[in-house]
């Protein structure tokens, strides 16, 4: 396009990221020899060649509150515009926070698949970009991902859901209480609820009911995880909830999307089976610092140490007590009891904690998708799979779990493609300058459908007070080195009375305290240099407030930044 | 849109383009590196190949010189999809039937991206693929008309709000076919014939004149080179339709897209007789 290619011209990027083989897919400016390179580097020189005439500059900084060193009032103020290239929405706040402040276009895109979308901000033409945020993610409500799942996204929710809760919270449980016993123990107390109940339960379990010592004992645990999860809880569930089971309306209670699980049974024969008994009980034995045998990877000893765990019978209960209100947020019962039970768990775990060995600690572990090996994704794909089985839901492999359960969405070259050839479109019109709101435009598409809606930019919410009114863009600017007395006289001018004002996270002023109107007449920068230790360098003739006030109504009035002059 | 596909990985691209390098050809196209003793001679194809095998080793990328009109029925048997852009009417037609004819299905695609426009072409024959709804994969087919089809339609049967674009891009290939010029060979000049070949085409078709206006007749023949951003962006989007085509899943494009930089719309059309509406 020839941009930053005249005298003038100057085109900065910064990235603090590398160079990775998965990059190669749609950052063409990047070959094989440069995985490991700085990307911003990469690309410039990349860049460079296509058109040798381009002025650019790579840096490799974070865009943030840490590096307004680097990017600091000279930076952005000598821009004319910025184009985003981010890949989250906090580092999308504060670029915006700063185009806000200084007054300069925003370019903003992004992609998530093959959907793309591209948002115009221009100062006092367009809202900002944080004036309106997204929805949070609907998750699935508690009961669906622990009774009643129906695709394998709850499968995998559930399945790191239990992989935390196992081999993560439980084992720093432990830990917790047996640094230190008696404040542990006076928590729980103290607490009393069902909670807390829960807690030493699961702790008792690990140091008492299900300790390991041996590798066969981590054997026997995920032998008996099994048939806890697949089994036992299934033919729980079935029959506190039959097949023909209704509702109190009368309707069936397993109607659609429900879908009615049946147990499975184990067997040394199906490998996946074997796979889930593997992958626990090498995660347990980690937990415990156990060393992990070498034949725990063949099948054939890995069935027979298997068979040697005898499995109880198990009998459903009447009186099991299943979750189905789907606005549900916990899952413990709280009972009448809870305190009594918490003693007893109590007692009983300080009798254990006597047998432990001294120095006892568990190893908590932290879930880590990415390593292909370390069993993680073998457990986690293993826990949801064996659950769709019960439920019908079709299965996945470990990668599409992975994909799945690390939210992960490739990146693709036509939708990054499209948006950048959107925004490209729309640079034209920011550096023309002169333009109307109508002219820009702002795209959503969706490769995949396909669709493709376009329209102008929103403008900035106007804000009225008496016969002024002003956005977010606009700044009330003071000259002539005021005083505090005249800044709020001048806010009193135009009806609003100001009852604090602060610089930075500083307060310079509060109607509340007498002490304060003994800086009344004192200049506001003195003040914000006294009482605020602001930094002003050399060359700044400007520091900004922000001030809240009220009209005479006592009505809360969102009033611009405040911008003093003092030289 | 090479660099899309070669990008996603499919098993090989043949480019076909006898056109020499020259200066002219840099501005608009990434692929050919401003190397001034590089390309003495070469032609377009075999510079971009070059370029293009870089991006991702795994496809094959080929050249084949010659004139593509010329080529026969098993040249086209070899490939899953055909794209040509920058070719005559008689050639787009001529191309498309060749893919038709063969008991193989060859998705055929034509584009073309003049100055601040962009037009897509889709045909996909009798096209069987899967997709997802809700939470299960279904079955579905459409039936494409050619290209000759798809511009027989009658002007007068076509939506209201049909997109002015189309009108315009038919008069300009009709007039360039006309005068038997290449594409992309017209200029200002070439303007009171073209606002004639309008007349007579909506006559013919009984569409009011000011469905095409003089101002996007006039761009279209003053800007006829390509223009990055809009490459960029229709590059994008049939990157994605042949890859959906090629695997069979998702909803394809019908039939035709259209993008103007002017106002920044994107629009799909669906031009068919009334046998293949779907």
């Amino acid at each position: 396009m020839g941009v930053s290619c005249g005298n003038q011209g100057k085109l900065t990027i910064t990235d603090d990221d590398v160079i990775e083989k998965s990059n190669l897919s749609r950052q063409f400016l990047f070959r094989d020899w440069n995985i490991g390179q700085a990307k911003s580097t990469v690309a410039a020189s990349a860049a460079a060649s296509i058109n040798p005439c381009l002025k650019i500059e790579a840096l490799q900084n974070r865009v943030g509150p840490e590096t307004e060193n680097v990017f600091d009032d000279t930076f952005w103020e000598n821009l004319t515009v910025v184009i985003n290239a981010l890949d989250n929405v906090n580092a999308r706040l504060y670029v915006d926070q700063r185009c806000l402040y200084f007054q300069k276009p925003l370019l903003e895109s992004g992609t998530l698949g093959a959907k793309c979308n591209t948002q115009m901000v221009i100062p006092h033409l367009t809202e900002n970009y944080g004036a309106s945020r997204d929805p949070p993610e609907k998750q699935a409500p508690m009961c669906t991902v622990h009774s009643f799942p129906h695709n394998i996204d709850h499968c995998l929710t559930w399945a790191r859901s239990e992989f935390e809760g196992l081999l993560e919270k439980t084992p720093a449980e432990v830990n917790a209480y047996l640094s230190n016993p008696v404040e542990y123990k006076t928590a729980q107390r103290t607490a009393g609820d069902a909670q807390a109940r829960d807690n030493l339960e699961r702790i008792l379990e690990c140091l008492e009911k299900e300790k390991c010592v041996t590798f066969q004992d981590c054997i026997s645990w995920a032998r008996l995880r099994f048939e806890d999860y697949f089994v036992n809880r299934v033919k729980q569930l079935i029959y506190t909830f039959p097949e023909d089971a209704a509702t109190s309306t009368g309707a069936p209670f397993w109607s659609a999307p429900k879908r009615f699980p049946h147990p499975l049974q184990f067997s040394t024969a199906d490998p996946s089976h074997l796979q889930f008994v593997m992958a626990a009980s090498i995660l347990r034995a980690e937990t415990f610092g156990i060393q992990i045998p070498d034949w725990v990877k063949h099948p054939q000893m890995l069935a027979e140490a298997v068979d040697k765990v005898t499995v109880p019978d198990f009998q459903p209960k009447n009186d099991a007590k299943i979750v189905t209100d789907e606005k549900a947020t916990t899952l413990s019962t709280a009972s009448i009891d809870d305190a009594g039970v918490i003693n007893e768990l109590i007692f009983k775990l300080e009798l254990c904690t006597k047998k432990l060995p001294q120095g006892f600690k568990m190893k908590p572990i932290q879930f880590e998708k990415d390593d292909d090996t370390n069993y993680h994704m073998d457990l986690i794909a293993g826990l949801a799979n064996m659950r769709a089985r019960n439920y019908s839901i079709p299965e996945v492999d470990k990668l599409k779990a992975k994909f799945i359960a690390g939210r992960i969405i490739p990146a693709i070259a036509t939708s990054t493609a499209m948006a950048t050839g959107l925004v490209c479109l729309e640079l034209y019109k920011a550096l023309d300058g002169g333009h109307k709101v109508e002219d820009y435009r702002n795209t959503f598409a969706n490769l995949a459908l396909p669709l493709f809606s376009m329209a102008e930019p929103v403008p900035p919410k106007v804000i009225k007070h008496g016969d002024m009114s002003w956005t977010v863009w606009d700044r009330w600017i003071l000259r002539d080195n005021p005083t505090l007395r005249e800044l709020i006289q001048w806010l009193k001018d135009k009806g609003l009375n100001a009852y604090s004002i602060s610089y930075g996270s500083c307060l310079l002023y509060n109607s509340m305290f007498p002490r304060h109107r003994e800086r009344m007449d004192k200049k506001v920068v003195d003040l914000a240099q006294e009482v605020a230790k602001a930094e002003l360098p050399p060359n700044r003739k400007h520091l900004d407030v922000v001030v809240a006030c009220e009209d005479d109504d006592d009505n809360d009035v969102d009033i611009p930044q405040v911008s003093i002059y003092f030289s | 849109f090479c660099k899309n596909i070669v990008l996603a990985g499919v098993g090989s691209v043949t480019l076909v383009d006898d056109r020499v390098v020259t200066d002219e050809s840099l501005p608009a196209n990434f692929l050919i590196l401003p190397h001034e003793n590089h390309y003495n001679g070469k032609t377009l194809a075999e510079v971009c190949c070059d370029s293009l095998k870089e991006f991702n080793p795994m496809v094959h990328v080929a050249v084949e010189r010659g004139d593509i009109s010329t080529f026969g029925v098993e040249f086209f048997e070899k490939f899953d999809a055909v794209i040509i852009s920058c070719c005559s009417l008689g050639k787009k037609k001529l191309i498309n039937q060749k893919c038709r004819k063969l008991s193989k299905r060859v998705a055929f695609y034509t584009v073309e991206c003049r100055g601040s426009c962009g037009e897509m072409f889709v045909d996909l024959q009798d096209y069987k693929y899967s997709k997802k709804k809700l939470e299960e994969t279904i079955e579905c087919q459409i039936e494409y008309p050619s290209f000759e089809e798809a511009i027989l339609v009658p002007w007068r049967a076509l939506p209201r709000r049909m997109s002015k674009l189309y009108f315009a891009m038919r008069v300009i290939e009709q007039f360039e076919d006309v005068e038997g010029r290449n594409p992309g060979e017209t200029s200002i000049a070439d303007r009171l014939g073209v606002l004639k070949l309008r007349k007579e085409l909506c006559e013919t078709n009984s569409l009011d004149e000011s469905q095409i206006p003089d101002a996007l007749l006039e761009r279209l023949l003053t800007d006829t080179r390509e223009f990055p951003p809009v490459c960029a962006i229709i590059g994008g989007i049939l990157g994605q339709e042949v890859i959906k085509a090629i695997s069979g899943k998702g909803d394809p494009l019908k039939n035709f897209f259209f993008f103007d930089a002017m106002d920044g719309k994107g629009l799909i059309e669906d031009i068919s007789g009334p046998s293949t509406r779907s």
